[in-house]
Protein backbone atom coordinates (compact mmCIF):
# COMPACT_ATOMS: atom_id res chain seq x y z
CA UNK A 1 0.00 0.00 0.00
CA UNK A 2 1.48 3.17 -1.05
CA UNK A 3 1.59 6.12 2.12
CA UNK A 4 1.25 9.05 -0.72
CA UNK A 5 -1.66 10.09 -2.72
CA UNK A 6 -3.11 12.96 -4.92
CA UNK A 7 -2.42 15.77 -2.03
CA UNK A 8 1.69 14.55 -2.15
CA UNK A 9 1.29 14.62 -5.84
CA UNK A 10 -0.36 18.09 -6.15
CA UNK A 11 1.86 19.87 -3.87
CA UNK A 12 4.96 18.69 -5.78
CA UNK A 13 3.53 20.19 -8.81
CA UNK A 14 2.71 23.35 -7.04
CA UNK A 15 6.26 23.65 -6.23
CA UNK A 16 7.32 22.85 -9.67
CA UNK A 17 5.43 24.40 -11.50
CA UNK A 18 5.58 28.29 -9.19
CA UNK A 19 9.55 27.68 -9.42
CA UNK A 20 9.79 28.16 -13.57
CA UNK A 21 10.07 31.72 -15.01
CA UNK A 22 8.53 29.91 -18.02
CA UNK A 23 5.31 29.80 -16.08
CA UNK A 24 4.89 33.25 -14.95
CA UNK A 25 6.03 34.83 -18.66
CA UNK A 26 3.63 32.75 -19.69
CA UNK A 27 0.97 33.62 -17.51
CA UNK A 28 2.12 37.55 -18.03
CA UNK A 29 2.08 37.03 -21.71
CA UNK A 30 -1.72 35.45 -21.95
CA UNK A 31 -2.87 38.75 -19.29
CA UNK A 32 -1.56 41.36 -21.38
CA UNK A 33 -1.88 39.88 -24.78
CA UNK A 34 -6.04 40.41 -23.50
CA UNK A 35 -5.48 43.49 -22.16
CA UNK A 36 -3.73 45.05 -24.95
CA UNK A 37 -6.08 43.55 -27.42
CA UNK A 38 -9.18 44.77 -25.87
CA UNK A 39 -7.64 48.73 -25.25
CA UNK A 40 -7.07 48.18 -28.84
CA UNK A 41 -10.87 47.62 -29.80
CA UNK A 42 -11.93 49.87 -27.49
CA UNK A 43 -9.39 52.88 -28.85
CA UNK A 44 -10.07 51.69 -32.35
CA UNK A 45 -13.68 52.32 -31.90
CA UNK A 46 -13.99 55.48 -30.19
CA UNK A 47 -14.41 57.31 -33.07
CA UNK A 48 -16.25 54.91 -34.92
CA UNK A 49 -19.74 55.97 -36.94
CA UNK A 50 -21.52 54.55 -36.20
CA UNK A 51 -21.66 54.24 -32.50
CA UNK A 52 -20.69 50.48 -31.59
CA UNK A 53 -23.07 48.83 -29.36
CA UNK A 54 -22.03 47.15 -25.99
CA UNK A 55 -22.10 43.57 -27.39
CA UNK A 56 -20.14 44.52 -30.70
CA UNK A 57 -17.55 46.25 -27.85
CA UNK A 58 -17.00 43.15 -26.04
CA UNK A 59 -16.96 40.45 -28.22
CA UNK A 60 -14.25 42.27 -30.21
CA UNK A 61 -12.04 42.77 -26.79
CA UNK A 62 -12.42 39.36 -26.08
CA UNK A 63 -10.59 38.83 -28.84
CA UNK A 64 -6.83 38.42 -27.48
CA UNK A 65 -8.15 35.26 -26.12
CA UNK A 66 -6.98 33.73 -29.52
CA UNK A 67 -3.12 34.43 -28.38
CA UNK A 68 -3.89 33.89 -24.75
CA UNK A 69 -4.75 30.61 -25.76
CA UNK A 70 -1.72 30.09 -27.26
CA UNK A 71 0.11 30.73 -24.11
CA UNK A 72 -1.89 29.13 -21.60
CA UNK A 73 -1.60 25.57 -24.35
CA UNK A 74 1.90 26.17 -24.01
CA UNK A 75 2.51 26.48 -20.37
CA UNK A 76 -0.37 23.09 -20.03
CA UNK A 77 2.12 21.06 -23.05
CA UNK A 78 5.70 22.64 -20.79
CA UNK A 79 4.27 21.07 -17.43
CA UNK A 80 4.40 17.87 -18.90
CA UNK A 81 7.40 17.49 -21.74
CA UNK A 82 9.25 19.69 -19.89
CA UNK A 83 9.97 16.80 -17.85
CA UNK A 84 10.48 14.58 -20.09
CA UNK A 85 13.46 16.98 -22.18
CA UNK A 86 15.46 17.68 -19.24
CA UNK A 87 15.13 14.11 -17.65
CA UNK A 88 13.08 15.53 -14.35
CA UNK A 89 10.25 12.93 -15.17
CA UNK A 90 12.41 10.15 -14.11
CA UNK A 91 12.71 12.22 -10.63
CA UNK A 92 8.88 12.70 -11.00
CA UNK A 93 7.99 8.96 -11.43
CA UNK A 94 11.23 7.35 -8.84
CA UNK A 95 9.47 9.45 -6.17
CA UNK A 96 5.78 8.55 -7.40
CA UNK A 97 5.73 5.48 -9.29
CA UNK A 98 1.58 5.54 -9.63
CA UNK A 99 2.03 7.60 -12.74
CA UNK A 100 -1.64 8.51 -12.25
CA UNK A 101 -1.16 10.34 -9.28
CA UNK A 102 1.35 12.44 -11.12
CA UNK A 103 -0.68 13.20 -14.34
CA UNK A 104 -4.09 13.61 -12.10
CA UNK A 105 -2.02 16.38 -9.89
CA UNK A 106 -0.62 18.22 -13.19
CA UNK A 107 -3.93 18.47 -14.35
CA UNK A 108 -5.26 20.22 -11.65
CA UNK A 109 -2.50 22.24 -10.23
CA UNK A 110 -1.55 23.28 -13.79
CA UNK A 111 -5.60 23.29 -14.80
CA UNK A 112 -6.52 25.60 -11.75
CA UNK A 113 -3.53 27.89 -12.51
CA UNK A 114 -4.49 28.20 -16.43
CA UNK A 115 -8.11 28.63 -15.18
CA UNK A 116 -7.14 31.73 -12.91
CA UNK A 117 -4.99 33.19 -15.00
CA UNK A 118 -7.57 33.08 -18.19
CA UNK A 119 -10.11 34.51 -16.33
CA UNK A 120 -7.77 37.64 -14.90
CA UNK A 121 -7.12 37.80 -18.77
CA UNK A 122 -10.27 37.71 -19.90
CA UNK A 123 -11.60 40.31 -17.00
CA UNK A 124 -8.43 42.37 -18.18
CA UNK A 125 -9.63 42.00 -21.88
CA UNK A 126 -13.22 43.25 -20.64
CA UNK A 127 -11.87 46.08 -18.57
CA UNK A 128 -9.10 47.61 -20.98
CA UNK A 129 -12.18 47.57 -23.89
CA UNK A 130 -14.42 49.40 -21.38
CA UNK A 131 -11.32 51.77 -20.23
CA UNK A 132 -10.68 52.77 -23.64
CA UNK A 133 -14.29 53.75 -24.62
CA UNK A 134 -14.88 55.84 -21.62
CA UNK A 135 -16.45 59.36 -22.37
CA UNK A 136 -17.61 58.20 -25.61
CA UNK A 137 -21.26 57.50 -26.71
CA UNK A 138 -20.71 54.16 -26.44
CA UNK A 139 -22.49 52.25 -23.97
CA UNK A 140 -20.54 50.55 -21.13
CA UNK A 141 -21.22 46.63 -20.87
CA UNK A 142 -21.91 45.88 -17.24
CA UNK A 143 -21.32 42.72 -16.20
CA UNK A 144 -24.15 42.90 -13.94
CA UNK A 145 -26.03 41.73 -17.69
CA UNK A 146 -25.62 37.82 -17.48
CA UNK A 147 -24.89 37.84 -21.01
CA UNK A 148 -21.96 39.86 -21.11
CA UNK A 149 -20.47 38.41 -17.28
CA UNK A 150 -20.88 34.94 -18.94
CA UNK A 151 -18.78 35.68 -21.93
CA UNK A 152 -15.81 36.66 -19.86
CA UNK A 153 -16.15 33.67 -17.58
CA UNK A 154 -16.29 31.44 -20.47
CA UNK A 155 -13.33 32.95 -22.45
CA UNK A 156 -11.56 31.99 -18.75
CA UNK A 157 -12.85 28.51 -18.62
CA UNK A 158 -11.84 28.01 -22.02
CA UNK A 159 -8.03 29.30 -21.71
CA UNK A 160 -8.42 26.78 -18.89
CA UNK A 161 -9.70 23.86 -21.02
CA UNK A 162 -6.64 24.54 -23.35
CA UNK A 163 -3.98 24.65 -21.06
CA UNK A 164 -5.40 20.83 -20.67
CA UNK A 165 -5.38 19.61 -23.66
CA UNK A 166 -1.67 21.08 -23.86
CA UNK A 167 -1.30 19.22 -20.64
CA UNK A 168 -2.79 15.49 -22.45
CA UNK A 169 -0.78 16.26 -25.65
CA UNK A 170 2.24 16.65 -24.11
CA UNK A 171 1.91 13.94 -22.29
CA UNK A 172 0.97 12.11 -25.64
CA UNK A 173 3.87 13.82 -27.88
CA UNK A 174 6.49 13.98 -25.01
CA UNK A 175 8.80 16.57 -27.10
CA UNK A 176 7.87 20.03 -26.17
CA UNK A 177 8.16 21.55 -30.26
CA UNK A 178 6.31 18.78 -31.40
CA UNK A 179 3.34 19.19 -28.77
CA UNK A 180 3.47 22.36 -28.90
CA UNK A 181 2.76 22.14 -32.69
CA UNK A 182 0.60 19.68 -32.99
CA UNK A 183 -1.78 21.71 -30.39
CA UNK A 184 -1.23 24.62 -32.70
CA UNK A 185 -2.03 23.04 -35.65
CA UNK A 186 -5.16 21.88 -33.98
CA UNK A 187 -6.00 25.14 -32.86
CA UNK A 188 -5.90 26.87 -36.64
CA UNK A 189 -5.75 24.06 -39.11
CA UNK A 190 -9.88 23.14 -38.13
CA UNK A 191 -10.59 26.55 -38.66
CA UNK A 192 -9.12 27.23 -41.82
CA UNK A 193 -10.26 24.41 -43.84
CA UNK A 194 -13.87 25.18 -42.09
CA UNK A 195 -13.32 29.03 -43.12
CA UNK A 196 -12.80 27.73 -47.08
CA UNK A 197 -16.43 26.36 -47.10
CA UNK A 198 -17.82 29.46 -45.01
CA UNK A 199 -21.66 28.94 -43.75
CA UNK A 200 -21.93 25.21 -45.20
CA UNK A 201 -19.26 24.19 -42.95
CA UNK A 202 -21.58 25.45 -39.66
CA UNK A 203 -22.54 21.79 -39.01
CA UNK A 204 -18.92 20.86 -38.14
CA UNK A 205 -17.35 23.85 -37.88
CA UNK A 206 -19.52 25.00 -34.73
CA UNK A 207 -16.89 21.61 -32.90
CA UNK A 208 -13.96 23.27 -34.19
CA UNK A 209 -12.49 25.41 -30.68
CA UNK A 210 -11.28 28.61 -32.57
CA UNK A 211 -14.68 28.92 -34.20
CA UNK A 212 -16.07 28.13 -30.83
CA UNK A 213 -14.09 30.96 -29.11
CA UNK A 214 -14.49 33.84 -31.42
CA UNK A 215 -18.88 32.82 -32.52
CA UNK A 216 -20.06 31.05 -29.50
CA UNK A 217 -17.75 31.35 -26.20
CA UNK A 218 -16.51 35.15 -26.41
CA UNK A 219 -19.79 36.67 -27.51
CA UNK A 220 -23.01 37.86 -25.79
CA UNK A 221 -25.05 36.07 -28.31
CA UNK A 222 -23.75 33.29 -30.29
CA UNK A 223 -23.81 33.02 -34.17
CA UNK A 224 -26.85 31.32 -35.30
CA UNK A 225 -26.31 27.40 -36.15
CA UNK A 226 -23.53 27.27 -33.37
CA UNK A 227 -24.27 25.79 -29.69
CA UNK A 228 -24.98 28.27 -26.98
CA UNK A 229 -21.65 29.40 -24.81
CA UNK A 230 -21.90 26.99 -22.18
CA UNK A 231 -22.16 23.92 -24.25
CA UNK A 232 -19.15 24.97 -26.54
CA UNK A 233 -17.26 25.32 -22.86
CA UNK A 234 -18.60 21.93 -22.32
CA UNK A 235 -17.32 20.81 -25.27
CA UNK A 236 -13.82 22.27 -24.56
CA UNK A 237 -13.42 20.48 -21.35
CA UNK A 238 -14.47 16.98 -23.18
CA UNK A 239 -11.82 17.50 -25.82
CA UNK A 240 -9.43 18.47 -22.47
CA UNK A 241 -10.77 15.25 -20.91
CA UNK A 242 -10.15 13.47 -23.89
CA UNK A 243 -6.60 14.08 -24.63
CA UNK A 244 -5.48 13.48 -21.04
CA UNK A 245 -6.91 10.40 -20.47
CA UNK A 246 -5.65 9.21 -24.01
CA UNK A 247 -2.06 10.57 -22.53
CA UNK A 248 -2.72 8.90 -19.43
CA UNK A 249 -2.99 5.48 -20.87
CA UNK A 250 0.54 5.61 -22.88
CA UNK A 251 1.78 7.05 -19.41
CA UNK A 252 1.17 3.64 -17.58
CA UNK A 253 2.46 1.74 -20.55
CA UNK A 254 5.31 3.32 -21.65
CA UNK A 255 8.81 3.53 -20.54
CA UNK A 256 10.59 6.79 -19.26
CA UNK B 1 18.95 -5.89 -0.36
CA UNK B 2 18.00 -5.47 -3.72
CA UNK B 3 16.74 -8.62 -5.82
CA UNK B 4 16.89 -9.82 -9.22
CA UNK B 5 15.01 -12.43 -10.71
CA UNK B 6 15.56 -13.53 -14.33
CA UNK B 7 15.29 -9.75 -15.24
CA UNK B 8 15.00 -9.52 -19.06
CA UNK B 9 14.12 -6.62 -21.16
CA UNK B 10 14.34 -6.13 -25.13
CA UNK B 11 14.05 -3.49 -27.20
CA UNK B 12 12.97 -4.94 -30.36
CA UNK B 13 15.02 -7.27 -31.28
CA UNK B 14 17.97 -5.96 -29.31
CA UNK B 15 18.29 -8.06 -25.91
CA UNK B 16 19.40 -4.99 -23.48
CA UNK B 17 19.36 -7.19 -20.16
CA UNK B 18 18.56 -10.88 -20.28
CA UNK B 19 18.05 -13.32 -17.13
CA UNK B 20 19.87 -11.18 -14.65
CA UNK B 21 19.61 -13.24 -11.44
CA UNK B 22 21.41 -11.11 -8.56
CA UNK B 23 21.17 -9.80 -5.34
CA UNK B 24 23.04 -6.92 -3.77
CA UNK B 25 23.56 -7.13 -0.12
CA UNK B 26 23.55 -4.34 2.50
CA UNK B 27 26.51 -3.20 4.05
CA UNK B 28 28.94 -3.01 1.58
CA UNK B 29 29.10 -1.05 -1.79
CA UNK B 30 28.78 -3.23 -4.51
CA UNK B 31 29.96 -2.34 -7.72
CA UNK B 32 28.00 -2.73 -11.06
CA UNK B 33 30.09 -3.08 -13.60
CA UNK B 34 30.54 -3.25 -17.45
CA UNK B 35 31.02 -1.71 -20.56
CA UNK B 36 28.78 1.00 -22.20
CA UNK B 37 25.66 -0.26 -23.63
CA UNK B 38 25.83 -3.51 -21.56
CA UNK B 39 22.52 -2.97 -20.05
CA UNK B 40 23.83 -1.03 -16.72
CA UNK B 41 21.27 1.87 -17.21
CA UNK B 42 18.74 -0.48 -17.87
CA UNK B 43 18.41 -2.49 -15.02
CA UNK B 44 19.02 0.47 -12.88
CA UNK B 45 15.90 1.56 -14.30
CA UNK B 46 13.24 -1.46 -14.31
CA UNK B 47 14.43 -1.22 -10.31
CA UNK B 48 13.45 2.09 -10.26
CA UNK B 49 10.16 1.02 -12.08
CA UNK B 50 10.88 3.55 -14.74
CA UNK B 51 10.95 0.67 -17.58
CA UNK B 52 9.10 -2.23 -17.66
CA UNK B 53 10.79 -5.30 -17.73
CA UNK B 54 9.78 -8.11 -20.18
CA UNK B 55 9.94 -11.08 -17.82
CA UNK B 56 11.33 -11.34 -14.33
CA UNK B 57 10.78 -8.35 -11.32
CA UNK B 58 13.13 -6.51 -9.52
CA UNK B 59 12.90 -6.38 -5.72
CA UNK B 60 13.82 -3.89 -3.35
CA UNK B 61 13.46 -5.47 0.47
CA UNK B 62 10.82 -8.63 -0.84
CA UNK B 63 8.54 -5.25 -2.79
CA UNK B 64 8.46 -4.21 -6.31
CA UNK B 65 9.44 -0.47 -6.69
CA UNK B 66 5.92 0.65 -7.53
CA UNK B 67 4.59 -1.19 -3.92
CA UNK B 68 6.91 0.60 -1.65
CA UNK B 69 4.90 2.90 0.64
CA UNK B 70 7.21 5.95 0.66
CA UNK B 71 9.60 5.42 -2.32
CA UNK B 72 12.14 7.96 -1.69
CA UNK B 73 12.73 6.86 2.18
CA UNK B 74 13.14 3.59 1.07
CA UNK B 75 15.50 3.92 -2.05
CA UNK B 76 17.62 6.87 -2.96
CA UNK B 77 18.73 6.92 -6.91
CA UNK B 78 21.00 9.19 -9.11
CA UNK B 79 19.53 8.28 -12.73
CA UNK B 80 21.18 10.28 -14.82
CA UNK B 81 23.53 13.20 -14.34
CA UNK B 82 21.73 16.97 -14.74
CA UNK B 83 18.26 15.64 -14.87
CA UNK B 84 17.09 18.98 -13.69
CA UNK B 85 15.01 21.34 -15.14
CA UNK B 86 18.17 24.28 -15.97
CA UNK B 87 15.51 26.81 -15.01
CA UNK B 88 14.46 25.67 -11.37
CA UNK B 89 16.90 26.14 -8.61
CA UNK B 90 18.54 23.29 -6.29
CA UNK B 91 16.19 24.13 -3.30
CA UNK B 92 13.23 23.90 -5.92
CA UNK B 93 13.87 20.79 -7.33
CA UNK B 94 14.62 18.73 -3.53
CA UNK B 95 11.67 20.54 -2.10
CA UNK B 96 9.09 19.56 -4.59
CA UNK B 97 11.09 15.96 -4.59
CA UNK B 98 10.54 16.63 -0.38
CA UNK B 99 7.06 17.09 -0.22
CA UNK B 100 6.03 14.22 -2.94
CA UNK B 101 7.25 12.09 0.17
CA UNK B 102 6.32 13.77 3.44
CA UNK B 103 9.90 14.33 4.08
CA UNK B 104 10.33 17.21 6.00
CA UNK B 105 11.59 20.54 4.83
CA UNK B 106 14.60 21.01 7.32
CA UNK B 107 16.18 17.86 5.17
CA UNK B 108 16.36 19.52 2.26
CA UNK B 109 18.76 22.31 3.84
CA UNK B 110 21.10 19.09 5.17
CA UNK B 111 21.23 17.37 2.16
CA UNK B 112 22.53 20.31 0.64
CA UNK B 113 25.33 20.96 3.22
CA UNK B 114 26.27 17.17 2.90
CA UNK B 115 26.81 17.94 -1.30
CA UNK B 116 28.18 21.50 -0.77
CA UNK B 117 25.69 23.20 -2.40
CA UNK B 118 24.10 25.41 0.27
CA UNK B 119 25.43 28.46 -1.21
CA UNK B 120 24.42 27.76 -4.18
CA UNK B 121 20.58 26.65 -3.48
CA UNK B 122 18.90 29.34 -5.16
CA UNK B 123 20.77 29.50 -8.55
CA UNK B 124 19.04 28.05 -11.50
CA UNK B 125 20.30 24.32 -12.09
CA UNK B 126 21.28 25.52 -15.74
CA UNK B 127 23.89 27.75 -14.52
CA UNK B 128 26.02 24.90 -13.19
CA UNK B 129 28.57 22.97 -13.65
CA UNK B 130 28.97 19.07 -14.55
CA UNK B 131 30.32 18.46 -10.78
CA UNK B 132 27.55 20.50 -9.13
CA UNK B 133 24.71 18.87 -11.05
CA UNK B 134 26.08 15.52 -9.93
CA UNK B 135 26.12 16.79 -6.47
CA UNK B 136 22.87 17.72 -6.89
CA UNK B 137 21.38 14.13 -8.05
CA UNK B 138 23.48 12.53 -5.23
CA UNK B 139 21.45 15.17 -2.95
CA UNK B 140 17.88 13.75 -4.70
CA UNK B 141 19.32 10.52 -3.51
CA UNK B 142 20.07 11.07 0.02
CA UNK B 143 17.30 12.96 0.28
CA UNK B 144 14.95 9.96 2.02
CA UNK B 145 17.83 9.23 4.21
CA UNK B 146 17.20 5.56 2.25
CA UNK B 147 18.42 2.43 3.33
CA UNK B 148 19.29 1.32 -0.28
CA UNK B 149 20.91 3.58 -2.60
CA UNK B 150 21.41 3.63 -6.57
CA UNK B 151 23.72 5.27 -8.30
CA UNK B 152 24.33 5.46 -12.18
CA UNK B 153 27.68 6.25 -13.10
CA UNK B 154 27.62 9.20 -10.07
CA UNK B 155 31.76 10.11 -10.64
CA UNK B 156 31.34 11.25 -14.10
CA UNK B 157 31.75 14.86 -14.73
CA UNK B 158 33.48 14.73 -11.01
CA UNK B 159 37.11 16.12 -10.61
CA UNK B 160 39.81 14.46 -8.54
CA UNK B 161 38.28 15.85 -5.26
CA UNK B 162 34.85 15.03 -5.98
CA UNK B 163 35.35 11.84 -6.92
CA UNK B 164 37.05 11.00 -3.54
CA UNK B 165 34.38 12.29 -1.61
CA UNK B 166 31.74 9.99 -3.17
CA UNK B 167 33.75 7.33 -2.42
CA UNK B 168 34.09 8.37 1.07
CA UNK B 169 30.50 9.00 0.57
CA UNK B 170 29.43 5.48 -0.46
CA UNK B 171 31.57 3.43 1.87
CA UNK B 172 30.26 5.78 4.76
CA UNK B 173 27.28 4.91 4.05
CA UNK B 174 27.36 1.13 3.59
CA UNK B 175 29.61 1.52 6.88
CA UNK B 176 25.92 2.39 7.82
CA UNK B 177 24.61 -0.69 6.96
CA UNK B 178 23.20 0.72 3.63
CA UNK B 179 22.75 -1.33 0.19
CA UNK B 180 24.50 0.93 -1.98
CA UNK B 181 24.60 -0.84 -5.44
CA UNK B 182 26.48 1.94 -7.88
CA UNK B 183 27.21 1.41 -11.53
CA UNK B 184 30.45 2.53 -13.05
CA UNK B 185 32.31 1.47 -16.65
CA UNK B 186 35.82 2.36 -14.53
CA UNK B 187 37.28 -0.50 -13.22
CA UNK B 188 39.80 1.12 -11.58
CA UNK B 189 37.43 3.69 -9.63
CA UNK B 190 35.22 0.42 -8.89
CA UNK B 191 38.60 -1.33 -7.31
CA UNK B 192 38.87 1.43 -4.61
CA UNK B 193 35.26 2.00 -4.19
CA UNK B 194 33.39 -1.34 -3.98
CA UNK B 195 33.61 -4.45 -1.73
CA UNK B 196 31.39 -6.93 -3.88
CA UNK B 197 31.31 -6.72 -8.00
CA UNK B 198 28.23 -7.20 -10.22
CA UNK B 199 29.81 -7.75 -14.12
CA UNK B 200 27.48 -8.09 -16.76
CA UNK B 201 27.96 -7.48 -20.71
CA UNK B 202 25.39 -7.85 -23.27
CA UNK B 203 23.32 -7.34 -20.50
CA UNK B 204 23.99 -11.07 -18.94
CA UNK B 205 25.70 -11.59 -15.80
CA UNK B 206 29.39 -12.49 -16.36
CA UNK B 207 30.63 -12.25 -12.75
CA UNK B 208 28.99 -11.53 -9.31
CA UNK B 209 32.40 -11.86 -7.08
CA UNK B 210 34.41 -9.49 -4.77
CA UNK B 211 36.93 -7.06 -5.87
CA UNK B 212 39.91 -8.92 -3.32
CA UNK B 213 38.54 -12.57 -5.56
CA UNK B 214 38.97 -10.54 -9.01
CA UNK B 215 42.26 -9.54 -7.94
CA UNK B 216 43.90 -12.53 -7.62
CA UNK B 217 42.65 -14.52 -10.46
CA UNK B 218 44.88 -12.07 -12.96
CA UNK B 219 47.27 -9.87 -13.25
CA UNK B 220 45.34 -6.98 -12.56
CA UNK B 221 41.73 -6.42 -12.35
CA UNK B 222 41.85 -4.10 -15.43
CA UNK B 223 42.73 -7.30 -17.06
CA UNK B 224 40.15 -9.68 -15.45
CA UNK B 225 37.69 -6.63 -16.27
CA UNK B 226 38.42 -7.32 -20.19
CA UNK B 227 38.75 -10.92 -19.82
CA UNK B 228 35.81 -11.23 -18.50
CA UNK B 229 33.59 -8.40 -20.50
CA UNK B 230 35.58 -10.38 -24.04
CA UNK B 231 34.34 -13.76 -23.53
CA UNK B 232 30.81 -11.33 -23.64
CA UNK B 233 31.35 -10.54 -27.00
CA UNK B 234 32.79 -13.67 -28.04
CA UNK B 235 29.60 -15.38 -26.78
CA UNK B 236 27.85 -13.10 -28.98
CA UNK B 237 30.36 -14.70 -31.71
CA UNK B 238 29.32 -18.29 -31.09
CA UNK B 239 31.81 -19.59 -28.55
CA UNK B 240 29.45 -20.90 -26.83
CA UNK B 241 29.80 -20.56 -22.79
CA UNK B 242 26.86 -20.62 -19.51
CA UNK B 243 26.83 -18.11 -17.50
CA UNK B 244 27.45 -20.06 -14.73
CA UNK B 245 30.97 -20.98 -16.29
CA UNK B 246 31.62 -17.60 -16.55
CA UNK B 247 30.88 -16.95 -13.51
CA UNK B 248 33.44 -19.64 -11.90
CA UNK B 249 36.09 -18.24 -13.91
CA UNK B 250 35.52 -15.04 -12.43
CA UNK B 251 34.95 -16.37 -9.15
CA UNK B 252 38.31 -18.71 -9.25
Amino acid sequence: MNGYGFRHGARMEWIKLRSLRSTWWLAIAAVVSMAAAGSGVGLGYRSHTPVPTAAQILNNSLGGAVLAQLFLGALGVLVVTGEYGTGTIRSTFAALPRRWIVLAAKVAVSGGAALTVGLAASFAGYLSGQLAIRGTAIPAASLGDPAILRAVVLTGLYLGATALIGVGIGTIVRHSGAAIGTLFGLMFVPMILAGLFGEASIPVGRFVPLLMLLNSIAVTSPVPGLFSGWISSLLMCGYAAVTVLGGGVLLRRRDT
Amino acid sequence: MIELRELTKRYGNQVAVDGLSIRVQPGVVTGFLGPNGSGKSTTMRMILGLDAPDRGEALIGGVRYRDLKWPLTTVGALVEAGAFHPGRSARAHLTALAVSNDIRGSRVEQVLRVVGLSDVATRRAGTYSLGMRQRLGVAVALLGDPAVLLLDEPVNGLDPEGIRWIRDLLRGLAAEGRTVFVSSHLIAEMALTADRLVVIGRGRLLAETTVAELAKSDDSLEDAFFRLTSQAIDYRGGAWMSGSHARRMGAS
